[in-house]
């Protein structure tokens, strides 16, 4: 071989190998993210046709400014104290964990509407820092807890004081949104329960149940409990009581719920009262990660309890007189659809919209932040070049989200609750159906409305908070609003 | 060249053996759960991760076995290198559309595996079995693995 031929062949080499190495070198340095960065800074502005916004993301009212009342004497007031250790399951083993106020699930809250909540969250050894996060609480934009967002990681040793008012009666949790893959499922969370004003202010107003309960269901290690008790818990009622249970699926994967023993009506969802149910049997009903359903029946006549089931694994509430048996049927196969379920009501805005968003869930192979996999798309972009959706307050806003990543997405929205409008072009027919948390299947495409009513920087995400880490994640932003917290940045927050 | 050639074509077959090993050990992990009523919340477990690893693993050793055919000279050297890396593109393909067409597809993910090491292996072999004059590379005295 001639030297020139020679040259040229490690020429051709040379040039087939940058062809190779410079693209994929390219695309791994475009999709490191830096270490601080704000919010503000990271996306694509979606205006959903809507009028144009100041350009500048930072100039206008720093979301620290859209706090609860400062000033008033609290009707509920707690301190919750967050740590890092072992949890004693209820008939299970010991796992490692973060308990709130030394168990895990932390204090059931019990508030009536309309009341100013004052939570101190004291920070005494988690060591990655923590917040709280009202999830399903429409609360003012300082209050959400998103560390990085909305305000800084509460390290250990420090204290953060959260302050609002319950507008909306109803089921609501919260949870750490600081490396909330880790903490949420090691436990640190707890429930919030909003109760209507007595009954005596509305003669003829909200029927009081007799027997009021929170069924929150977690998976510890595997082990799926109900209130942190592995397998049957118990709640005493007298026959004919009527019970309401409340429903909350704090881990990462929808669940079915459903009642054995006894017709029941599923009364709410994710905090919002539905119109009208019926009584229904052998039917279960999803409740996606991170959403809530209120059933409610009345415990037999004939002596007898009831179940009510908590998806796999063994975990059920079990309600009734004292030594009572209940039925332990398996998951019934049939399953309520909310879509058209209960009765038609009068929703309170016009479906005229000033924005209409897509919020289209792929997967695709890639870099995120330099690793390559397989990671999640949102309008066929990885993150961080994921949505800013931007609307003016109060617009009224259609959010059409699509799933085609071969994976069930529950899509959370916070500070907003959401009206159902269809599913696959199906329109509801029943209830109005209001979400904070929406189960979007593999191929399905929901529809929903809300009025953006709250002004602030808002996350808008998946409830698999392991998802969340992979890039599953959009904000809410309204114009004229900005924030100064920073993702990473001194308090190393880690809203994921 | 040539020996680092054989080396990574033959990475790639015994990264699809471990890749299997993997994908079983992962999906013997979710059976024991579930039947012991605990919970698989959808997390991957230790095997799956593992085998998301491996794809990485693979991909990476698939392209270095193409950049060092470029250099390899090499009869036919290149041409077995692309089919190598066609082949493992094609796995992330089904790998793809395992998840987002129907789990079904994952049944030509498997099968696509077995031809990702008959053919990395044969790529490797080739080369190892040519006479060490019948490449334009100079004779070396070690011998081929």
């Amino acid at each position: 071989m001639s030297r020139a031929r020679r040259h040229l062949r490690a020429l051709i080499a040379t040039a087939a190998t940058l062809a190779i190495v410079v693209p994929l070198g390219w695309l791994w340095w475009a999709s490191l993210v830096p270490d601080t960065y704000n919010v503000m800074d990271m996306g694509v502005v979606d205006l959903g046709g809507g009028p144009d916004m100041d350009h500048d993301m930072h100039a206008g009212q720093d979301v620290s400014t859209f706090t609860g009342p400062d000033d008033g004497d609290p009707d509920v007031a707690i301190t919750v104290t967050a740590r890092k250790e072992s949890i004693e399951l209820v008939d299970g083993p010991t796992v490692d964990g973060y308990t709130l106020n030394g168990t895990s699930p932390g204090p059931e809250i019990r508030a009536t509407q309309g009341d100013l909540v004052e939570v101190t969250l004291v920070n005494e050894s988690v060591p990655d820092g923590t917040t709280l996060h009202w999830h399903g609480v429409d609360v003012p934009n300082a209050e959400d807890g998103v560390a990085g967002v909305t305000q800084d990681a509460v390290d250990a040793g420090e204290e953060h004081v959260y302050r609002f008012v319950v507008e909306d009666v109803g089921t609501y949790w919260f949870h750490s949104h600081q490396v909330s893959h880790e903490q949420v499922r090691g436990g640190l969370f707890g429930t919030l329960v909003v109760e209507p004003k007595p009954p005596g202010l509305f003669p003829g107003g909200p029927v009081v149940d007799t027997v009021d309960v929170v069924a929150a269901v977690h998976t510890y290690d595997g082990r799926r409990t109900v209130n942190g008790k592995v397998g049957e818990s118990w709640q005493q009622a007298e026959p004919g009581s009527v019970a309401r249970v409340r429903v909350v699926n704090t881990d990462n994967g929808p669940m079915r719920t459903w009642v054995a023993g006894a017709p029941y009506q599923v009364v709410a969802v994710d905090g919002y009262d539905l119109n009208e149910p019926t009584d229904i049997t052998d039917t279960s009903v999803l409740v996606t990660a991170g959403g809530r359903v209120d059933v409610e029946f009345t415990v037999p006549m004939d002596g007898s309890a009831v179940r009510i089931g908590a998806g796999g694994g063994g975990a059920s509430l079990v309600v009734g007189p004292e030594g009572a048996t209940a039925p332990d049927d398996d998951e019934p196969e049939a399953e309520l659809d909310l879509l058209s379920y209960g009765e038609p009501a009068p929703i309170p805005f016009e479906l005229d919209f000033d924005r209409s968003f897509e919020y289209r869930i792929g997967r695709w192979p890639g870099f995120l932040d330099g690793r390559p996999g397989l990671w999640w798309t949102v309008n066929g972009e990885m993150f961080p070049d994921i949505p800013m959706y931007v609307v003016a307050e109060g617009d009224v806003v259609r959010m059409t989200i699509e799933n085609t990543s071969g994976e069930v997405h529950p899509m959370h929205l916070h500070g907003h609750h959401a009206l159902v409008l269809s599913r696959n072009g199906e329109d509801y027919t029943g209830s109005p159906w209001w979400v904070d948390s929406l189960n979007v299947e593999d191929d399905e495409t929901y529809e929903i409305a809300f009025v953006a009513d709250n002004p602030g920087v808002w996350m808008d995400h998946c409830h698999n908070l392991p998802h969340v880490s992979e890039g599953l994640l959009a904000h809410l932003m309204y114009d004229g609003v900005t924030t100064d917290y920073v993702v990473g940045g001194d308090a190393d927050n880690v809203p994921e | 060249m040539r020996s680092t050639y054989v080396a990574l074509a033959r990475l790639v077959a015994l990264g699809v053996v471990l890749q299997a090993a993997f994908i079983a050990f992962g999906t013997f992990d979710v059976i024991n759960v579930v039947e012991d009523g605990e919970v698989y919340d959808g997390d991957y477990n230790s095997g799956q991760v593992l085998h998301s690893l491996g794809a990485m693993a693979i991909s990476v050793v698939g392209l270095a076995l193409l950049i060092v055919s470029f250099f390899a000279k090499l009869p036919g050297g290149v041409k077995w290198a692309a089919i190598v890396f066609g082949v493992i593109a094609l796995q992330w393909v089904l790998a793809i559309a395992a998840f987002e067409v129907g789990a079904v597809i994952g049944l030509l993910h498997g099968i696509n595996a077995v031809a990702l090491a008959v053919v990395a292996e044969r790529a490797g072999a080739r080369v190892a079995k040519l006479e060490p004059a019948a490449g334009p590379e100079r004779p070396r005295t070690t011998t081929p693995a």
